[in-house]
């Protein structure tokens, strides 16, 4: 493992156990939410990772900080087994993996004033010493994210969506931490006030070195915020690479429909604009096609995706990887229309 | 899914825009007061919009702008305890708003349907999507179950359902989200309405799911030639679908025109501010990096506590004029700068004290403007 990867995902898999339909089907059903995602997320970058609602985005986020338990693989932090780590270890991870969280109303305890909140992770991991050390740190945490020190003693339901995320990062800020996870953080917040967090989020990322997993269906945000993008599809990374490049130019047919689903905001571009529309919902998660997952809206499928389960190989002139047939089964690009796909090179 | 969906977007040209025909409907003065234990809020304040047939016309804002406030109040939808609604909105011939209930209730149907943001808790979970379908058509004609049934079994393919006729005894909760956007749309579109009022139809749904739900309204739209106002939040989504775009704030519109004016020669300081906040894909690095977003201070006022004077001027980047904090700046047509009067030639009207040249990133340029207003319509 090279010293510049701060987090390190190998075949991890999040698999739930789902009870049958009615009283005769006895519970043999699987969901695989996260199934074998590798990921390596370098010290200092913000990688950002996409997804349609039921990819798994989230929960490869919560697995990562092991808030949920993984059922194989393994995810290792700085060098320590996250899947593993218990007592001390497990303490001292929390302290340096911090989470923002989606919903700025539900993922604060109402009855708690700012200061509380925010100062809570100082006292459990005993970060200051006393009350003053502790009130003079919540201080400068909010006036890091934009707030102003004064309002520490309010409470939660005092302040807008945009301030309230403001306290949970700041909260996700107290324990120092190296690394955080930002599942959706600005999905509920308005424009004007998404473009503050966005832009706050930026600035603490190279203030302070921040290593982020920025998770979002947004295309757009993420591919503001992000060095690289990881394209997510029924529990597997079919895409990743720089974000310039994924943004741009797509090697992986999903990614592809996914970019040009985006509706930007130029009209006379809209109007020019050619949209791949894909075939009907995304397979449920407990019932993953064989072969290559994504070849039941494929509007390249040709034969081997029937049978062989793609791996992620280099695509494209600009570094990025995709998991996907048309690059060559052995990395020779293949000549791509879609429908009637020949697999002769 | 279905038969069209592979069409291009945007290949109908956007010329049903009211070329010579009647409106469908002719909103005037709308005025919505909600009485709330803050006292008084003033919600919506003067709204005076047309949709032509066939026309598409988006309504854009911010959570609290009034934007949904203004269509739920036209098809009689807010408590008449708590709201006072006043003005006047045509729709082909009649005015809702002093219309008797009875009467309403019929016009609903035919006349205007409704798609609400969430189609999870805009059908009843416990009838099946048949006879929600049935009960919608039946109200408003004087047709047989069987007929209805298979009226809705048509509806159902009609919007791209695979399997219409088995969807018909299924219940909501064994659809997925699309889906069910799909039989939400299909009640709304089951009497033949002048006129669609999508609400955030799109906002819960994934993007790949989003381009369905809005091709397929495109394309009923060209086939029936019914008027849509779309409300949403989503800029990228108006500059796909819309024919004109009116921008909300403060329950007021602060400016409307083409879709091109508006989002490409935006003249208020709050449109440059929402499209300058917006991340945006066509605008990529420069030079490797991604400039910081534009931001907007602050945030809306609260209905119950308007400012006087302009109602952005508190969050105005560009405020300067002594009339700003005073007097409420008249919506009016744009004159005198080439580059704000669109090639098309149609109005394009703002309400603010404040307007210059925009800048060719969209963003206002710096300094305090001039005053570009004159005249009136």
């Amino acid at each position: 493992m090279s010293s510049d990867v701060l987090v390190s995902v190998r075949g991890l898999e999040v698999h739930f156990p789902v009870r049958g339909e009615g009283i005769r089907k006895k519970g043999a059903g699987v969901l695989r939410a996260v199934d074998g995602v590798d990921l390596d997320i370098l010290r200092g970058e913000t990688l950002g990772l996409v997804g349609e609602s039921g990819c798994g985005k989230s929960t490869l986020g919560n697995a990562v900080l092991r808030l949920i338990p993984s059922t194989g693989g393994s995810v290792h932090f700085a060098g320590t087994d996250v899947t593993s780590v218990g007592g001390k270890g497990l303490r001292e991870l929390r302290r340096r993996a911090g989470m923002v969280f989606q919903d700025p109303f539900a993922s604060l305890d109402p009855r708690r004033t700012v200061a509380q909140t925010v100062s809570e992770p100082l006292e459990v991991h005993g970060l200051r010493s006393g009350r003053r050390e502790r009130a003079a740190r919540v201080g400068e945490l909010l006036e890091l994210v934009g707030l102003d020190p004064a309002v520490a003693g309010r409470y939660p339901h005092e302040f807008s969506g945009g301030q309230r995320q403001r306290v949970g990062i700041a909260r996700a800020l107290a324990g120092e931490p190296d690394f955080l996870v930002c599942d959706e953080a600005i999905a509920s917040l308005d424009v004007s006030v998404q473009a503050q967090v966005l832009n706050l989020l930026r600035r603490l990322q190279k203030q302070l070195g921040l290593t982020l997993l920025f998770i979002s269906h947004d295309l757009s945000a993420v591919r503001h915020i992000s060095d690289r993008i990881a394209v997510m599809y029924l529990g597997r990374i079919v895409e990743i690479g720089p974000a310039s490049a994924v943004g741009s130019d797509p090697q992986m047919p999903y990614t592809q429909a996914l970019l040009s689903a985006v509706p930007l905001p130029h009209p006379a571009l809209e109007r020019e604009r050619k949209r791949i529309v894909l075939r009907g919902d995304v397979p449920s998660p407990s019932a993953v096609p064989s072969g290559c997952r994504f070849r039941t809206r494929c509007p390249y499928v040709f034969e081997p995706c029937d049978d062989v389960d793609p791996a992620l190989q280099p695509a494209g002139a600009a570094g990025q990887q995709a998991a996907c047939h048309l690059h060559g089964v052995v990395g020779t690009p293949v000549e791509r229309t879609p429908e009637g796909v020949t697999a002769e090179p | 899914m279905g038969a069209r969906s592979g069409a291009p977007r945007g290949s109908e040209p956007a010329s049903a825009v009211t070329a010579g025909t009647a409106p469908v409907l002719e909103v005037e003065d709308l005025r919505v007061r909600l009485r709330t234990p803050r006292g008084p809020a003033d919600v919506v304040n003067g709204l005076s919009y047309t949709v032509g047939p066939g026309e598409t016309v988006a309504v854009v804002g911010e959570s609290g702008s009034g934007k949904s406030v203004s269509v739920l109040a036209l098809l009689g939808l807010l408590p008449a305890r708590v709201a006072t609604v006043t003005g006047r909105a045509v729709l082909q011939g009649e005015d809702l708003l002093t219309m008797k209930p009875e009467r309403l209730r019929q016009v609903r149907g035919p006349g205007a349907g409704m798609v609400f943001q969430d189609p999870m808790t805009s059908l009843n979970p416990v009838l099946t999507v048949g006879r929600q379908l049935v009960e919608g058509i039946r109200a408003h004609g004087d047709v047989s179950k069987e007929a209805a049934r298979s009226r809705a079994a048509d509806l159902l393919g009609e919007v791209g359902l695979p399997d219409p006729k088995g969807a018909l005894d299924r219940y909501p909760h064994e659809l997925s989200g699309g889906m069910r956007q799909r039989v939400v749309i299909a009640i709304a579109l089951s009497n033949s309405p002048a006129l669609l009022i999508a609400d955030e139809a799109t906002t819960a749904l994934d993007v790949t799911v989003q381009a369905q739900i809005i091709d397929l309204i495109e394309n009923l739209q060209a086939d029936r030639g019914t008027g849509v106002i779309w409300i949403t939040h989503d800029l990228g989504v108006v500059a796909g679908i819309a024919d004109r775009v009116l921008v909300m704030y403060g329950g007021r519109c602060v400016e409307d025109g083409t879709v091109d004016d508006v989002l490409e020669r935006p003249a208020h300081p709050y449109t440059r501010g929402l499209l300058g906040a917006l991340p945006d894909l066509a605008r990529p690095a420069v030079d490797g990096v991604v400039p910081d977003l534009a931001t907007v201070p602050g945030t809306p006022p609260a209905p119950t506590d308007l400012p006087e004077g302009c109602v952005f001027w508190p969050r105005c980047p560009v405020r300067g004029d002594a009339r700003c904090e005073h007097e409420q700046p008249p919506l009016v047509q744009i004159q005198g700068l080439d580059r704000h009067f669109g090639p098309s030639g149609l109005p394009h009207r703002a309400a603010t004290w404040c307007t210059e040249p925009t800048s060719d990133t969209g963003l206002p340029a710096s300094g305090t403007g001039s005053t570009a207003l004159g005249g009136d319509r």
